[in-house]
């Protein structure tokens, strides 16, 4: 009997905690969709953030605009999470990738089910979605990186950079435009990539892949991590140490604040990011314009929305006919506006 | 050995209807069923339709659980088979890459998982005194290491032919293959254990390995037999795995390895070794699954899901800790007392 009655109060109480659960969606009207990279993630929180805000000005009802946050930072996690998402038959999609192949066919059979995707952040296959809302462009981010070590590192040494996973489309699209530009403007000449270390976006992998760096190579003078996990862990290690490798990529400013600063006692000068709260709104106000059939996924397509740069335009990604939306030039974080930007994420 | 080695070879079976719903795997289809209720009840979409669609791509983890069972009633314990999953997706990518015609992909990639498990198999025969859950171990990070450094710094590779895929990723009316392949390979896997002299080898290996070895059972051979047999299943999963992401990543397979084991515990088998079968797995798999699918459509947030089945798991362990611990068997003995002392 004891096993009956353990089995029962078990059912019971997981009936009980999901009974509580959201309200399920209207299918009246149309019902939007975010998958970030996982959980746990600040930047992410931060674009679900700026999706939700949107979704709620515009008066979308709360059953139907689903945040999902995967349970892994793998694009398994994230199938299973579209699958679920076609089950449930919602009208669009935004996705911020873990992998740009893999999930080809599970968006395929979105696509098939007549969902509208949008990706953010990180980009899937050109012809699996319809428009993708980019942070920034990859040329824009990498020069603004190479310029940064150059002027750190006071125009020669050698630099490492430290990324996220090894398969993270934005991030190694960013890394190959970085070595692209060093290898085609002589002022850079003189900079030395000596290693691109991954660190998983993971806080414990990136302080360990730091301190392999610095003791690989004694005579390091930057360290460049275009990603908000990665810089933290750099930056806290290299302060902790009073170490004169000094630090730049991407990072979330309320993490950084107590890093960024122009002394000795400080190890980051300054970094960039563009605002990801703006990012998760932007992929809001494109999945409500695609809905509503106001944009289509063409280059040349407008709309109208809330946003500082408002009306965006559709512009072509680089040497394909398939669309992007830009939403402006990465914004820099230095000792002069840092406290004031670390109130806001 | 029938005294030690659990609920199905009991000496004298009891097959009375209540007897039967209280051992554990009635307990677990009596779960599954509710688990069903459930997400109908709380998801409108949670259709047949939509269940089985969604299904693919947990199921071929429940081709793991299988000789993950065997393992597990050898009092042993292999962690190694995610890795082997996104080892053999990769050389089945290549492979395909490569040009050679499907059937060659198939015979590579179920190569490389027999491989790999053959390689546990002779590292922990050649060293029997070796634990298991650390050579798992390392060979876990070797073998998703050599898939890293073959799909190189891009970290994933698309597989050129999807066509060849498609086939195995078919439906037979609402059923995809992969359902039928999981139980026709649940159904081979549970007669070996319960209807064969190689079974029983493995509940004896599992009660006493010593004592085995001393009647006469080749330990090892059998071990490694096991193991090679969990490489080779671990392969056909990355097959179909292959058939819904069309292509090899190095996350691929993640946390396989405890989900599988996750289903065996639920189903009741003992990581201790000796006790539990597949059935109980098999319908503690589908639990799984169907309760996952379940949670994903009601949108509650995915690490509740995690927390969720993570409860299920230590209720189910502290289950069959109970009713095995010798505090409830000496009151199941002296409630027996008292029923033949009150006949007489």
């Amino acid at each position: 009997m004891k096993k009956l009655l353990c089995i029962a109060l078990s059912i019971l109480m997981i009936i009980g905690m999901l009974s509580a659960c959201a309200p399920g969606i209207d299918k009246s009207q149309a019902s939007y969709a975010l998958v970030t990279k996982s959980a746990g993630n600040p930047y992410n929180e931060k674009e679900a953030e700026g999706f939700e805000k949107v979704m709620k000005a515009m008066g979308v009802p709360a059953g139907n605009y689903i945040i999902k946050h995967p349970e892994a930072a793998t694009v398994d996690a994230q199938i299973n999470v579209i699958n679920s998402l076609i089950s449930q038959g919602v009208s669009c999609i935004a996705i911020a990738a873990n992998d740009a192949n893999a999930l080809s066919s599970v968006l395929k059979e979105a696509k098939a089910a007549g969902i509208k995707i949008v990706t953010l952040d990180s980009d899937v296959a050109v012809e699996d979605r319809l428009t993708f809302c980019n942070q920034a462009g990859v040329t824009q981010v990498a020069q603004a990186l190479v310029d940064a070590v150059y002027d750190i590192a006071g125009g020669e040494g050698e630099y490492a950079i430290l990324s996220a996973t090894s398969q993270a489309t934005n991030q190694n699209a960013w890394i190959d435009a970085m070595k692209a530009i060093t290898a085609s403007d002589s002022k850079y000449s003189k900079l030395t990539l000596v290693e691109v270390a991954y660190g998983d976006d993971e806080n414990q992998k990136s302080t360990d892949q730091t301190q392999a760096l610095l003791a690989k190579y004694p005579n390091l003078k930057v360290i460049c991590a275009p990603t908000t996990v990665g810089i933290a862990a750099a930056a806290k290690v290299l302060q902790d140490k009073g170490s004169s490798v000094k630090l730049t990529g991407l990072g979330l400013p309320s993490e950084m604040a107590e890093f960024i600063g122009d002394d000795a006692a400080h190890s980051c000068p300054y970094m960039f990011l563009w605002n990801p709260i703006d990012l998760g709104s932007l992929a809001a106000y494109a999945s409500i314009a695609l809905a509503e059939g106001k944009i289509t996924g063409k280059v040349g397509d407008t709309f109208t929305c809330d946003m500082e740069n408002s009306p965006y335009t559709l512009t072509a990604v680089e040497g394909t006919t398939a669309s992007e939306i830009i939403l402006g030039a990465p914004f820099r974080f230095d000792s002069s506006n840092i406290a004031e930007w670390a109130k806001v994420y | 050995m029938a005294g030690k080695s659990g609920r199905t070879i009991s000496a004298t079976p009891d097959r009375s209807v209540l007897k039967r719903i209280l051992s554990w795997e009635g307990a677990l289809v009596v779960i599954f069923i509710g688990v069903l209720i459930m997400g109908r009840v709380l998801s409108p979409s949670y259709t047949l339709n939509n269940v089985l669609r969604e299904m693919p791509k947990y199921l071929s983890e429940i081709l793991i659980a299988l000789p993950m069972g065997f393992i597990l009633i050898m009092g042993e314990i292999d962690i190694s088979v995610g890795s082997i999953v996104c080892l053999s997706t990769a050389t089945a990518t290549f492979a395909g890459n490569a040009g050679l015609p499907f059937p060659v992909v198939i015979l590579v990639c179920l190569l490389t998982g027999l491989a790999c498990g053959a390689l546990n198999g002779f590292i922990l025969t050649r060293w029997p005194e070796l634990p298991p859950m650390i050579v798992t171990l390392g060979t876990q990070i070797i073998f998703r290491g050599i898939a890293e450094v073959a799909l190189g710094s891009g970290g994933s590779a698309s597989y050129a032919n999807n066509a060849d895929l498609e086939i195995l990723g078919k439906k037979i009316g609402p059923f995809p293959i992969a359902f039928f392949v999981v139980l026709i390979a649940a159904a081979i896997f549970i007669v070996v254990l319960s209807k064969t002299t190689f079974g029983r080898k493995l509940y004896a290996i599992g009660s006493n390995r010593t004592a085995a070895a001393y009647a006469g059972i080749k330990v090892n051979k059998i071990r490694f037999i096991v193991y090679s047999l969990a490489g080779l299943m671990s392969a056909l999963c990355a097959l179909f795995i292959l058939t819904t992401t069309f292509g090899a990543n190095t996350t691929t397979g993640q946390n396989y390895e405890m989900d599988v084991i996750a289903m065996c515990v639920f189903g009741g088998i003992a990581t201790t070794g000796g006790k539990g079968n597949l059935f109980g797995a098999l319908i503690a798999g589908f639990s799984i699954v169907c309760l996952r699918i379940a949670l994903g459509q009601i949108n509650i947030n995915t690490q509740l899901i995690l927390v969720i089945i993570g409860l299920l798991l230590i209720i189910s362990v502290l289950i069959s800790g109970i009713t095995q611990s010798d505090w409830f068997r000496k009151k199941q003995l002296a409630a027996k007392q008292k029923k033949a002392e009150a006949a007489k």
